[in-house]
């Protein structure tokens, strides 16, 4: 009798035991933030990853899907200020949700962006939003709150031409934070939204922050 | 039928288990009842979840008891404990427990189906399903769900947009849910609300908050790849005064855009549909 209380006696301490263990790892205090050291991320955005100006992947199973180039996973230091260039090669889209025409999140609120104007001659400002029927990608990491409408190259520009967009935003805590584009941008998929828009390694990917 | 009766050396079990399950029921009880059960009470609707929530555990706590009770006492007290195999005992039909089985249950049953048509009935669920008895004040709030995130429209600020969900305290808020795309589903369940975010459809949910703080909204309807990630942390309930401020600051931010943005509308139906239409 006293044997096998004993033993649902020390059955239940262990349990209680491990719970509790358990629960304390979750509640255990994380390190504080560190910043880390100004880091670049220079990227290319293409209408076909198999024709990319600067990084082609002839190879890749899909050469003319849309895609973020040379790679969508990146990883950054935490609590840092990411400085990122985008050559942005291809045409206007348009956006389905006008709101993200404009710029959230980016260090003062803004972008700096060389394009061709409709006469296509090259000019270059700061911009805090867009016309959305004239984006052709979005930069999103919605959960450190950084959207950034990118601009279609215009028609009338010079074959082969590249807006240059450039603009830094903050990391937060070490993590990784997914990021997408919300231009409707796969060709020929429902709503834009599928293709390259819901395969990683084209229009989304994953923010490493470390 | 067998008569109703138990064995003289059966009746120290059956005592002994009667005093561990009500000692065990009640001490039962009165944990669970102090648990806090989500959704929480940011909300009134949310606090009616909990609540009834709470009961449901409360009296499922005596059933949970009695069936691991049985289990454990089983296997401690009558554990076969020699090599041989014997069948046991024949059992028979009991009309005396089957009875009191029935009759229980049956009561159990009413007593939920009298506490669920009274919760319906209650002006708190009707007021969040219909908006009966809805004040004119309330705060319209529109959810817009894409793919993959939630933007969120003020109809009684100028139709501004935004990126995150905040909502004065005391002050009841109309939330109409619609999607620019495919089917999502809105899913604030601090608040205690869960709607369909369907395309072309402006689904009406009402909700008080009575509690400032953070909830979190997330998609509940498999959307494609970002699914897992359509969420947001950083929704508030904040004070009148505090959400005065934001939407203000909100308003200026949204200049830049706004007319860009189409005029404020139950749903929207907007291209370019595929790249290039």
């Amino acid at each position: 009798m006293l044997r096998r209380v004993s033993f649902v006696a020390a059955g239940v301490v262990i349990v209680v035991v491990a719970m509790v263990a358990f629960v304390g790892l979750f509640m255990l205090p994380r390190p504080g933030p560190l910043a880390g050291p100004p880091t670049s991320l220079h990227l290319e955005t293409v209408a076909a990853v198999g024709q990319a100006n600067e990084w082609p992947r002839p190879n890749d199973p899909h050469p003319d899907w849309v895609g973020y180039l040379p790679t969508t996973t990146w990883t950054v230091p935490a609590n840092s200020t990411i400085q990122v260039q985008i050559d942005q090669e291809d045409g206007a889209t348009g956006l389905r949700n006008p709101f993200w025409g404009k710029v959230f999140g980016t260090e003062g609120g803004n972008m700096h962006v060389t394009y061709f104007d409709d006469q296509g001659n090259p000019q270059e400002s700061d911009m805090t939003s867009i016309d959305p029927t004239q984006a052709a990608h979005t930069f999103a990491i919605p959960d450190l709150g950084v959207f950034v409408p990118l601009l279609g190259v215009n028609p009338n520009a010079p074959a082969g031409s590249t807006n240059v967009i450039t603009f830094s935003f903050k990391t937060k805590g070490p993590g990784r934070y997914r990021w997408q584009c919300f231009v409707p941008c796969a060709a020929k998929t429902v709503f834009g939204n599928g293709g390259p828009m819901s395969t990683i390694g084209y229009m989304g990917g994953t923010l490493i922050v470390t | 039928m067998g008569a109703f009766r138990i064995e003289e050396a059966d009746r120290p079990h059956l005592v002994r288990l009667l005093i561990i399950w009500v000692i065990l029921s009640a001490i039962g009880i009165v944990g669970v009842l102090q648990i806090n059960y989500p959704p929480y009470d940011q909300t009134i609707q949310g606090q009616d979840q909990a609540n009834t929530l709470k009961l449901l555990t409360a009296l499922a706590t005596p059933v949970f008891v009695g069936v691991v009770m049985m289990i454990l006492y089983s296997a401690i007290y009558f554990r076969r404990t020699t090599p041989e195999l014997v069948d046991g005992p024949p059992m028979v039909g009991n009309t005396p427990v089957q009875v009191v089985w029935v009759t229980v249950s049956a009561i159990l049953v009413i007593f939920l189906a009298i506490v669920g048509i009274a919760t319906l009935s209650s002006e708190n669920v009707a007021q969040a399903v219909a908006g009966a008895g809805a004040q004119n004040n309330e705060l319209h709030v529109q959810v817009i769900a894409q793919q993959w995130y939630f933007t969120y429209r003020y109809a009684d600020y100028g139709g501004v947009e935004t990126t995150h969900l905040y909502l004065p305290v005391n002050h009841p808020v109309e939330l109409h849910v619609t999607s620019l795309d495919i089917i999502h589903s809105f899913w604030a369940y601090q608040l205690g609300v869960k709607a369909d975010a369907n395309p072309g459809v402006d689904n009406i949910f009402h909700v008080t908050p009575q509690k400032t703080g953070g909830f979190e909204v997330r998609c509940s309807e498999l959307c494609g790849l970002w699914h897992g990630h359509m969420a947001d942390s950083g929704g508030q309930v904040v004070s009148q005064s505090d959400f005065d401020t934001w939407i203000a600051q909100q308003q200026a931010d949204f200049a830049t855009i706004a007319k860009a943005v189409p005029s404020y509308a139950p749903y929207y139906f907007p291209l370019p549909l595929t790249k290039g239409s």
